[in-house]
């Protein structure tokens, strides 16, 4: 099943968007105070920026395994992919701490067991047992429902937001803005989680360019939300940590007729449960590929990846704020430096595959 | 590729597995969480200090059975009492067996002794817990929260729906209340101005207070419903607002200063404003506070008003009763009663170091420099300007 | 294979073996010329005036000679035919057409006089129109046919006649419009069709089942119509139709989910009106499927999506019930299903002493009792409504509506949207002869919206649907 160009936008407009709503809003403003928005900012223009890169590869319309075998053989694709597909796996360790928190606060009235977020690895797994390139159906109908989900949360809080909470601009210094760049890392790996979809879509003119702006508009639409977000808690929006989920509740039509805000926020996090198992899917989905078996061997690798996610998310259940921080924090060069560092690698690959094909 | 037999077969021993799961789960129906029936939905807190810390006070909403022929909502009140308001809530749930479930708490009401010793205390726990909503409505009483939310109420069963009501728009409106709510009292109280009011809430006439307010001490005590009998049903006022100060209520605003600080900042329609000898009606009103920084900087306060006469005391002639317009000394009587009552919460705010029109927020925010400056400067050394402009219903 | 031998007494007594039925009957009779002959018919389905009028009185004036062309030519019968082969004529005897044996003659005559007891054509029950018409299909697929051709005059209806059943030697005619139907469909059912060995087809819900991909699949994959207006509809959009004798459900591929949302009556009324009413079944669906779950859910884990009156309310009314709120609502749903299926079954007689029972003294008397709560009563009555709404998906929702239930009691509202999640998987992978169900939306073909959940106007449907894959694409200039 290939990806048509559409459903990527779509992708990339409204569905990578869902990640970052959770607890980025609350880490940035803890980092960066009220200059959150211009490390978002830099971190999406950055990420656009690789996934114009990304789509730009997909002219060649190969996957990431062949382009790089035909650069340096097999074994050595097969290794590239395996360490892509572990850093998609510590990449998914955020989105997968995010749902959990979540869903303890947005689900449930008093706090519930602990393994009452287990069933998602059960939906994770079917899930990653099936081809990333697949999801495009997915993404043709979980863009509206974002969209209608985003819009919906905002105009609830649009009201209650001052936005002149974002002054003065500048007043947490060049300081403020790295500490929130660098805390902000950890969220944006999308142009990695695109490079398993090489060689499944058909590229077409421009696409690259027009990916890159749908990801603009998506960042557009978190900075937004972000403004918002700060404009409604101010002093209080380090300690926000569900911020889609708590931002709408003060419209005065909520007081009236009960919490209607659920109905935009579940759909959020309906869109949100099939980000956060992305990452595995696509670790899956790269490392089932370069072994050739997809079919074969997808849904065991999903089972033991998601069994090990589920047992890491159990360990470090007593310490999230120390695993985030562990992530986010001392290993948040891991993120830039893999997308970039991915990217270098495949682009040496086609140079070198452009030679090759000269010299014949 | 290799015969994956087992690897086919797995999707229909999948489903099979999970259909039992999920059967297990539902007839097991305990994912340790509690259940409505087991549930004490509290509608409102009372927090006052006590010897051992705090006391708090629940009311909890009685269901009526599904003979509901009867309107209102009955409630039962129940007090815990421990070092932090935590350990009171645990004290109810100790005692009774019901969890409070805070989902729908709609108000904390701050007893003044509580008030005074510093809401952050009471209200840490409000902050920190995930499952309380922070868009509660706050309000002080005078005396113990918990003896007011034990008065019967003349509107209402519960006397927190009493308050809510009380608290509504329509009382909003007429400017004659301001409430908040937790989330805006700590946006302001943890910002640049470390400020912030609540409404006061009191009795109008003590002699309709029930008899015994305070009761119900101990670990957990439980008190059920109003004392009927003993109390007479009694009105609540909060045309007053308590200034808080770093957390701590340090002043208490008139229900003339709150009427001109709602003219400040709120849309009012409908309020009445006496002056001259007369009743006016304000129709529409435009407000704001300016903090001017040159040459010095100052707080200028204006505010326009649209005026109808609604009474007088002299007799008027009938021609006169249909227009409903002001004659232009009242009008004038008007401007220097808003400017008495501005000048006179000015006052209030400066002896009660409350940076209520946030001045400081507004340097914060615009001008570091004299920030840093006025920071610590005590508000009495800002001057107060006063612009009122008033014009009758033509 | 045996065939007929010129010698009239081994050919009758040949045809006897493979027709013993007491019900088959045979005639001897001598033709104009003096030959013998016979006349080999089904008693019950045989129209017994035309046999005597069209056939048997010509053949005891006919002396031309013992062959069959000349026979046939003597019969006054619209339908007639010769054939050899013994089975075959054993096959058209059962079929209710006489078979004519005459002394000499290698061949028999196949006389279509059959007479088949067939229901009336009447308004379907299940697809009742207030506007439009009110024509439905009845079980006999000549009938049925004749239905279509009667709506569709054009050389380009093609009806392709199977038989499919070892035993019930069902006619199936595959119905499609040359160079409109999508490439393939039809050659694929017939395909598929005629490869299938199955003893009796007693309807066309089995042949849906033959026809899926999906064999377990809940999601339907072929779609289903009773009145031949919607049926010709659907061939002009491009799709293929199967009528199958014995049951007067069409079935139509491919298939999309979209369709059942949609009535026949949406055509005949304003496109603002059918555009609401389509938007009207989906939130009834809808709601059908999730309120009991949600309702529970809400109870168990998250009393916030109430609003805090009706909380109370609730409170009060379960106030004091033996049973959790979940086994409560699985209770009460079993209830209705219990109902519902007994009120179908049931003799008309006892509907209304059942209607009796059910509202009164199960749902009046129960809340009296203490055993459920009134809101419970109240919820399933509006889902059990609401599923009505879209009675094709009804098989569907119901389990749906079940499943969610067990989630929601289970892990409530994020039990809820993982199985959402789940059966939005499953539905977009699902395809209808290479249709994916899911289309218009998923995946997204902007043009076909106009006649999907809205409804626009006729003069903005000039073109077929893209999504069918019709190899003409304009309908309308």
């Amino acid at each position: 099943m290939k990806l048509s160009a559409r459903q990527l936008c779509f992708f990339l407009a409204a569905v990578a968007p869902a990640g970052k709503l959770v607890l980025l809003p609350s880490q940035l403003a803890a980092k960066a105070g009220n200059d959150l928005l211009f490390p978002l900012a830099a971190h999406i223009v950055f990420e656009a920026a690789l996934v114009f890169l990304v789509l730009l590869l997909a002219r060649r319309e190969r996957t990431v395994y062949a382009m790089i075998a035909d650069m340096v053989g097999g074994a050595a694709a097969k290794a590239a992919c395996i360490l892509l597909a572990a850093f998609l796996l510590w990449a998914s360790f955020v989105p997968l701490i995010e749902q959990k928190l979540l869903v303890q606060t947005l689900f449930y009235d008093t706090l519930p067991s602990y393994v009452a977020f287990a069933p998602f690895f059960l939906l994770a797994g079917y899930l990653c047992a099936k081809p990333l390139a697949s999801m495009g159906r997915l993404w043709d109908i979980l863009a509206p429902l974002f969209c209608v989900g985003l819009t919906g949360v905002l105009l609830f809080a649009c009201g209650s937001a001052d936005l002149g909470a974002l002054a003065p601009v500048g007043g947490s210094g060049a300081a403020g803005f790295w500490r929130g760049l660098f805390g902000a890392s950890s969220w944006f790996f999308d142009a990695a989680l695109l490079l398993p979809l090489l060689g499944h879509f058909p590229y077409q003119k421009g696409l690259a360019l027009r990916g890159a702006l749908c990801y603009l508009a998506g960042g557009g639409a978190v900075v937004l939300f972000c403004a918002l977000y700060f404009g409604v808690f101010q002093e209080l929006a380090v300690s926000q940590p569900f911020a889609f989920s708590q931002m709408s509740k003060y419209f005065s039509g909520v007081a009236a007729m009960g919490r209607v805000d659920y109905i935009f926020i579940f759909s959020i996090a309906f869109v949100m449960l099939f980000y956060t198992a992305m990452p595995v899917q696509a670790a899956v989905d790269v490392v089932a590929e370069a072994f050739a078996r997809p079919r074969a061997l997808a849904p065991a690798l999903s089972a033991a990846c998601n069994a090990a996610a589920f047992a890491a998310l159990l360990a470090f259940n007593f310490v999230p704020s120390e695993t985030i921080a562990l992530i986010s924090v001392r290993l948040f060069w891991i993120f830039p430096a893999f997308s970039a560092g991915m990217l270098l690698v495949l682009y040496a690959a086609w140079a070198a595959g452009r030679r090759r094909r000269h010299a014949q | 590729m290799r015969n994956n037999g087992w690897l086919r077969r797995m999707p229909k021993r999948l489903w099979a597995v999970l259909a039992a799961l999920l059967l297990f789960t539902f007839l097991s129906n305990d994912f340790g969480l509690v259940d409505l029936q087991k549930t004490a939905i509290v509608l409102a807190a009372g927090i006052d200090r006590s010897e051992e810390g705090f006391s708090v006070t629940a009311q909890i909403a009685v269901p009526k059975g599904s003979d509901r022929t009867t309107g209102g909502t009955s409630s039962v009140e129940l007090t815990g009492t421990g070092g932090t308001v935590a350990d009171c809530f645990s004290a109810i749930y100790a005692q009774t067996g019901w969890l409070p479930k805070l989902v729908f708490c709609d108000l904390l009401l701050l007893g003044e002794d509580a008030a005074r010793a510093g809401a952050f205390g009471a209200l840490d726990y409000f902050l920190r817990d995930e499952y309380a909503p922070d868009s509660c409505t706050l309000a002080v009483c005078e005396g113990s929260a918990s003896a007011l939310l034990r008065t019967a109420s003349a509107v209402d069963d519960a006397s927190s729906l009493a308050l809510e009501t009380l608290f509504s728009d329509a009382a909003k409106k007429a400017g004659r209340i301001r409430t908040t709510t937790l989330r805006e009292f700590c946006i302001t109280s943890y910002g640049a101005s470390a400020c912030g009011y609540m409404p006061y809430v009191r009795i109008t006439d003590p002699g309709r207070q029930s008899a015994d307010g305070a009761a119900g001490g101990g670990n957990a005590g439980g008190k059920g419903g109003k004392q009927a009998d003993a109390a007479k049903e009694a009105v609540f006022d909060a045309s007053q607002t308590a200034l808080f100060s770093h957390g701590k209520m340090t002043g208490l605003a008139t229900a003339q200063e709150t009427f001109a600080m709602s003219l400040v900042y709120d849309r009012v329609y409908g309020g009445s404003l006496a002056a001259g000898g007369a009743t006016l009606t304000v129709l529409k009103n435009d407000g704001g506070v300016s903090f001017p920084r040159d040459p010095a900087p100052a707080v200028q306060f204006s505010v326009k008003l649209s005026l109808a006469l609604a009474d007088r005391s002299a007799p008027a002639p009938p021609t006169s009763l249909a227009a409903g317009t002001v004659p232009p000394e009242t009008v004038d009587a008007a401007k220097a009663e808003v400017t008495a009552h501005l000048a006179a919460l000015w006052a209030r705010c400066v002896q009660a170091d409350c940076d209520l029109f946030l001045f400081r927020r507004t340097l914060f925010r615009h001008d570091r420099a004299l920030y840093a400056q006025w920071k610590d400067r005590p508000l009495e050394d800002l001057p107060a300007y006063f612009t009122i402009e008033a014009e009758s219903l033509r | 294979m045996e065939y007929v031998s010129k010698d009239l007494t081994k050919t009758r007594e040949a045809l006897r073996a493979l027709l013993p039925a007491q019900d088959i009957l045979c005639t001897a009779l001598t033709d104009g010329a003096g030959r013998q002959a016979c006349c080999f018919f089904a008693d019950a389905v045989t129209d017994k005036d035309l046999l005597g009028e069209q056939v048997l009185r010509p053949l005891l004036a006919y002396r031309g000679a013992a062959e069959g062309a000349l026979l046939t030519a003597a019969l006054p019968v619209p339908e007639v035919r010769v054939a050899n082969a013994l089975s075959v004529l054993a096959e058209e005897v059962l079929a209710g057409n006489p078979v004519l044996l005459l002394e000499g003659m290698a061949e028999g005559v196949i006389a279509g006089t059959k007479k088949v007891p067939a229901r009336a054509v009447a308004e379907p029950p299940t697809d009742v129109a207030t506007k439009g018409p009110r024509e439905g299909f009845t079980e006999d697929v000549k009938t049925n046919t004749a239905l279509v051709r009667k709506r569709l005059k054009t050389g380009e209806l093609e009806i392709e006649f199977l038989t499919v059943g070892k035993r019930s030697r069902t006619a199936v005619a595959v119905c499609s419009l040359k160079g409109i139907s999508a490439a393939g469909v039809k050659e694929r059912i017939v395909q598929t069709l005629s490869a299938v060995s199955i003893d009796t087809v007693p309807d066309a819900s089995f042949l849906a089942r033959l026809l899926s991909d999906r064999k377990h699949a809940l999601l339907k994959q072929l779609g289903t119509t009773e009145k031949p207006d919607i049926f010709c509809a659907k061939l002009a959009e491009g799709r293929v139709g199967v009528l199958t004798d014995g049951s007067p459900v069409a079935l139509t591929a491919p298939y999309l989910v979209v369709e059942d949302l949609q009535s026949a009556e949406d055509y005949f009324v304003p496109a603002a009106r059918a555009t609401f009413t389509r938007l009207l079944r989906l939130f009834a669906l809808l709601f059908a499927v999730y309120l009991p779950a949600f309702y529970v859910a809400s109870q168990l884990y998250k009393l916030q999506l109430l609003p805090v009156k009706l909380a109370l309310t609730i409170a009060g009314s379960i106030r004091d019930l033996p049973l959790s709120p979940s086994m409560e609502m699985l209770l009460v749903l079993l209830l209705l299903e219990i109902l519902n299926e007994a009120s179908i079954r049931m003799p008309k007689y006892v509907g209304m002493a059942l209607s009796v029972v059910g509202a009164l003294v199960l749902g009046e008397t129960a809340v009296s009792a203490g055993f459920v709560s009134t809101p419970a009563i109240i919820i399933v009555a509006l889902s059990g409504i609401g599923l009505y709404t879209v009675p094709n998906l009804i098989e569907q929702t119901s389990v749906l509506r079940l499943v969610m239930l067990l989630a929601a009691g289970s892990i409530g509202t994020y039990g809820i949207l993982l199985l959402t999640a789940l059966s939005l998987m499953r539905l977009l992978s699902a395809e209808s002869f290479g249709v994916p169900v899911a289309a218009p939306f998923a995946p997204f073909v902007r043009q076909d919206l106009k006649d999907a959940l809205l409804k626009s106007d006729l003069y903005a449907l000039g073109m077929r649907p893209r999504c069918i894959g019709s190899p003409n694409k304009r309908r309308m200039k």
